[in-house]
């Protein structure tokens, strides 16, 4: 029983006979499927529709990727960020947050999975064999949730025993609980499972079709007893009344189940967007309260909280999570210099700066 | 083909505007018109029982009425030879190759369709929208039905100021007394297009974020104080009430620019030296702007700047960027 629904699947015909598409096919027998030929007039004719973002949601396109599927996470200008690469495995979610920058960055509205799989792992073997960085972090949860879709295609059993032989780290981030394929999985440490989180209230209201917060965290919990390092993203981290309280009470509860010494890093991010993402998840969700926050444009154009409003956000939760355990290694995802100096009283340089910290971090975490 | 016959006018029923789609319709040109050549196009009328209903031609027929004419010449239907959406698209036709329907028209004609002829939303999309050279999107059909319901006065203000269809969706999101409270305010304002985005907007988020009416926003002392402020231009009053809604909407930032300012006046700067903090404070450093015209007043903000780099306070603001 998938926990969201798929009406129709659309098929490219080039996709057909790949191995990885028999096996969608057959993890969604009900579902009717629609040969494609014209894979643009597809998707115009989705843009066309009244709400392309949530039609997309709910129908699969089935189609081969001939581009590079592993990049660099563009990050952001003027900003300093951790040097992450990203895996594209799946373009688009199932789930449905208000925030979600990919409403308005993908120009392909469909939930959309490669099946040319294998030439993803020859492309990431590739990456690896020339990449001199001893622990390069790749993730698949940018252009999608990471394991949103295994019960369509288990990603994780191919791509955690790969990694498992790798001197990488390959990052899972997820808002669900699909953690089942995982737990029997020799990872050797090279993967890490991780969840964003948010206070309850905030889930409810801004993350359409994800999973309870006391269930995110069951399943880590889960993957913790199956030995996988964890991480956790309170990202985007949302102003709202009573923000302390009710971030301090994710952090008791996460604790309360999760051992800080299995946690191999936490980053903290205010919520921020492209300019042109407003006018769209207003639309989407009417109710959205999101945008009411104190939001102006930073050097990289995108939208952010006021700075104060920041500093006061990310300090107090530092605070807090440094109060569970000292050695937590807590990040800021996409921020200024400043910021981090105001928060953590020193910055690193630049992004490979932080990337070193990363490096050392996986290393003392492996090793232990 | 039809034959023209001539109605007399009381038999016509003016006040029935089933297939009427008018909205400050601009009469005097068809008033100097009918005056100089007569009528040339006969009105279309519905034959009923006891008299006639107009299908097209209300304008026509009113500024007849208006010349005392006792009869005009129609092209009369049977009530029979066809349905009333028939007759409404009759009229709609006939009407689009003579004129231009204005914002509010088009609404009307869009609403008429949907509420009182029952067509189907995904019809009206794809067949009437691009009748009105709008562009066939579901978004575009709800932003004109909103249009459709507003209040004359807000209808007029959209007319007269050519409000942009971005702008109208902001309408739409008020209720009716927040509406017709603002609409007097706005036409003692100076807004194009973007200024009335940004204050619809402001509005619309601190309702949303307070819990309360725009009525009751609007309705504050201060901003009353400000609105009445009969010194003021319009220019200077409409920067006044952004100022005001922006400080409401943001308090911390407002708060944050004030004690720059206060901080900054404590320098007492002359005239012509200004500084300004980043962008929204964000980033380091600050700008620095002065103006002269000779030597002399150069040397005088030099001097004036070293001093102000060796004061205390000066250095401590420096610090915080």
């Amino acid at each position: 029983m998938l926990p969201f629904q798929i009406e129709r699947i659309y098929l490219d015909f080039q996709a057909e006979n790949d191995w990885v598409t028999q096996h969608v096919l057959q993890s969604l027998p009900e579902v009717p499927v629609k040969g494609v030929g014209d894979k643009r007039g597809l998707i115009k004719n989705a843009l066309s529709m009244a709400d392309p973002i949530g039609e997309g949601k709910r129908n699969l396109f089935i189609t081969r990727f001939y581009g590079k599927r592993l990049k660099p996470c563009p990050g952001t200008s003027r900003h300093i960020c951790c040097g992450y690469f990203v895996i594209n495995t799946v373009t688009n979610c199932p789930m449905d947050c208000s925030y979600c920058v990919l409403q308005g960055y993908l120009n392909n509205p469909f939930l959309t999975l490669y099946s040319n799989w294998d030439d993803l792992l020859q492309e990431i073997e590739s990456f690896l064999s020339v990449d001199c960085r001893p622990f390069s972090r790749l993730g698949t949860g940018e252009l999608s949730d990471s394991l949103a879709l295994e019960p369509l295609f288990p990603f994780s059993q191919y791509l955690v025993p790969f990694f498992a032989q790798k001197n990488a780290i390959l990052e899972l981030k997820t808002k669900t609980t699909e953690v089942q394929n995982l737990l029997s999985l020799d990872h050797r440490g090279r993967t890490v499972v991780s969840w964003s989180l948010n206070p309850p209230r905030m889930i409810e209201e801004e993350e359409k079709g994800t999973a309870l917060l006391r269930d995110r965290i069951e399943a880590a919990r889960r993957c913790q007893e199956a030995g996988y390092p964890l991480g956790f993203h309170f990202d985007p981290m949302i102003y709202f009344e009573g923000w302390e309280k009710e971030y301090e009470e994710v952090v008791q509860l996460l604790f309360s189940r999760i051992d800080p010494k299995r946690v191999i890093w936490i980053s903290l991010g205010g919520f921020r967007y492209p300019p042109q993402l407003k006018g769209i998840a207003e639309e989407r969700f009417p109710q959205t309260r999101i945008f009411l926050g104190e939001l102006f444009p930073g050097k990289d154009g995108k939208i952010r909280y006021f700075k104060e409003i920041r500093k006061e956000m990310y300090q107090k939760m530092v605070k807090t999570l440094k109060e569970v355990n000292p050695d937590l290694f807590v990040y800021l995802c996409m921020e200024s210099p400043e910021i981090w100096k105001e928060v953590f009283g020193w910055s690193p340089q630049n992004s490979s700066h932080l990337n070193e910290f990363f490096e050392e971090r996986i290393k003392k975490f492996i090793g232990r | 083909m039809k034959t023209i016959q001539e109605i007399p006018l009381k038999q016509i029923d003016i006040t029935d505007e089933t297939f009427s789609v008018n909205f400050m319709p601009d009469l005097q040109r068809l008033r100097s018109s009918l005056q100089t050549v007569g009528l040339i196009q006969p009105v279309l009328l519905k034959r009923r029982e006891r008299d006639y209903q107009i299908v097209s031609g209300f304008r026509r027929v009113w500024v007849w009425q208006e010349l005392e004419r006792d009869s005009i010449s129609a092209m009369v239907f049977g009530g029979q030879e066809k349905n009333d959406l028939e007759f409404f698209l009759l009229s709609l036709e006939e009407n689009l190759t003579t004129r231009r329907f204005n914002m509010v028209e088009k609404a009307m004609a869009l609403q008429k369709l949907h509420r009182l002829f029952q067509v189907d939303s995904l019809e009206i999309i794809k067949t009437y929208l691009p009748l009105f050279s709008l562009e066939p999107h579901e978004k575009i059909l709800n932003t004109f039905l909103a249009l459709a319901e507003m209040e004359e006065e807000v209808k007029t203000y959209i007319l007269r100021e050519e409000v942009s269809r971005f702008n109208i969706r902001l309408f739409g999101k008020m209720g009716s007394e927040d509406r017709l409270t603002l609409i007097p305010i706005l036409s003692h304002l100076k807004l194009g297009e973007s200024r009335l985005r940004e204050m619809l907007t402001l509005l619309l988020e601190i309702s949303q974020r307070d819990g309360q009416r725009i009525k009751d926003i609007l309705r504050r002392s201060d901003l009353q104080s400000i609105l009445s402020q009969k010194e003021l231009t319009p220019p200077q009053r409409t920067e006044r009430v952004k100022k005001f809604l922006f400080c409401l909407r943001n308090p911390r930032m407002s708060e944050k620019e004030e004690a720059f300012k206060k901080k900054v006046a404590s320098f007492h700067l002359p005239e012509g030296i200004s500084i300004h903090p980043p962008p929204f404070f964000e980033g380091r450093g600050m700008k620095l702007a002065f103006q002269f015209r000779t030597t002399e007043e150069y040397r005088a903000v030099v001097d004036f700047l070293s001093k102000l780099g060796g004061k205390e306070e000066f250095k401590a603001l420096i610090q915080n960027f």
